[in-house]
């Protein structure tokens, strides 16, 4: 796991400071994107890919990583801007969210950044594109920051994937 | 090699390989003389380009069969059970085919492990509907 970044100095004077939530930040589709980092137990290389007959644009493929084989995630290929060029060298994220274990693929890797609850805002009112996944936006040093709702994310992929047997016949 | 064991074929289509549970294929051999209804082309591996030769794949139920066709059998392999790993659950309930199983560890790399009988079935329900 990356260090911290960013992590916010306590204030002075009076006021207590504010609760900072931490955030794991990466790049994606030409943004800083963040979500939760408690979901978040490993970053790793991705290694070598291996493709998935039948699969969904947005799981490009699994790769070994200790004796375990991970789906990867690519969040661009499932809001449907891009994709993540795949390189041996390309970093993924592990997370948890519920039932699934999955390796979000993104074009860089930032590391965790601390960001004080009170500048979290809600994220602008459109349904299109990776904003329908938005939790929450806010600034920090190094500029704007989009909070994803990971979670709703994986399970929106999840449900979007045609299951086998229901597909079309 | 001690302990419990799988024997798996190991097959190509395309420029892919795959494996499969020796058990599911009941005989493999050429498909010139096999009729036309009775082959199994495209499936979700994909297109055989080659063509050179048909795994006979019998039902579940061993009711029908039918012959894959494939464009290499590269052989047999036993392959310790600890080397066979399920599909990760959320690229399980992600494929559009239940045909795809897991995996087999062969050298380290990751080998997609097929279910014969499901494959030849997705692909018969296909040309049905």
């Amino acid at each position: 796991m990356p260090e911290p970044k960013e992590a916010q100095q306590p204030e002075s004077g009076a006021q207590p400071p504010a609760p900072e939530a931490w955030f794991f930040c990466l790049r994606l589709l030409g943004g800083r994107y963040a979500f939760e980092a408690p979901l978040v137990t490993e970053v790793v290389r991705l290694g070598p890919l291996t493709r998935l007959p039948a699969a969904p644009s947005f799981l490009p493929g699994v790769f070994t990583h200790r004796g375990e084989v991970l789906p990867v995630l690519d969040i661009a290929q499932l809001v449907g801007q891009g994709a993540v060029a795949l390189r041996p060298s390309t970093r993924a994220a592990i997370v948890h969210c519920g039932p699934w274990k999955v390796a979000v693929v993104s074009d860089s890797v930032e590391g965790l950044v601390a960001i004080p609850r009170r500048q979290l805002e809600p994220p602008p009112a459109e349904s299109s594109g990776v904003a329908e996944f938005l939790s929450a936006v806010a600034r920090d040093k190094a500029g704007a920051v989009a909070v994803l709702d990971l979670p709703r994310l994986v399970e929106t992929a999840r449900a979007r994937a045609v299951p086998a047997g229901s597909g079309p016949a | 090699m001690t302990g419990p064991t799988s024997e798996l074929v190991l097959f190509q289509v395309g420029a892919r390989t795959f494996a499969a549970v020796v058990h599911d294929a009941v005989r493999i051999g050429s498909v010139r003389d096999v009729p036309a209804d009775e082959l199994v082309l495209e499936t979700a591996l994909g297109a055989p380009s080659a063509r050179a030769r048909g795994i006979v794949v019998a039902s579940h139920d061993d009711a029908v069969e039918r012959t894959l066709v494939v464009d290499q059998v590269l052989g047999t392999r036993s392959v310790p059970e600890e080397h066979v790993h399920p599909l990760p659950a959320f690229a399980a309930v992600c494929l559009t085919s239940g045909a795809v199983t897991g995996f087999v560890l062969l050298e380290g790399d990751p080998l997609l492990l097929v279910d014969l009988p499901t494959l030849v079935r997705e692909r018969a329900t296909e040309a049905i509907a």
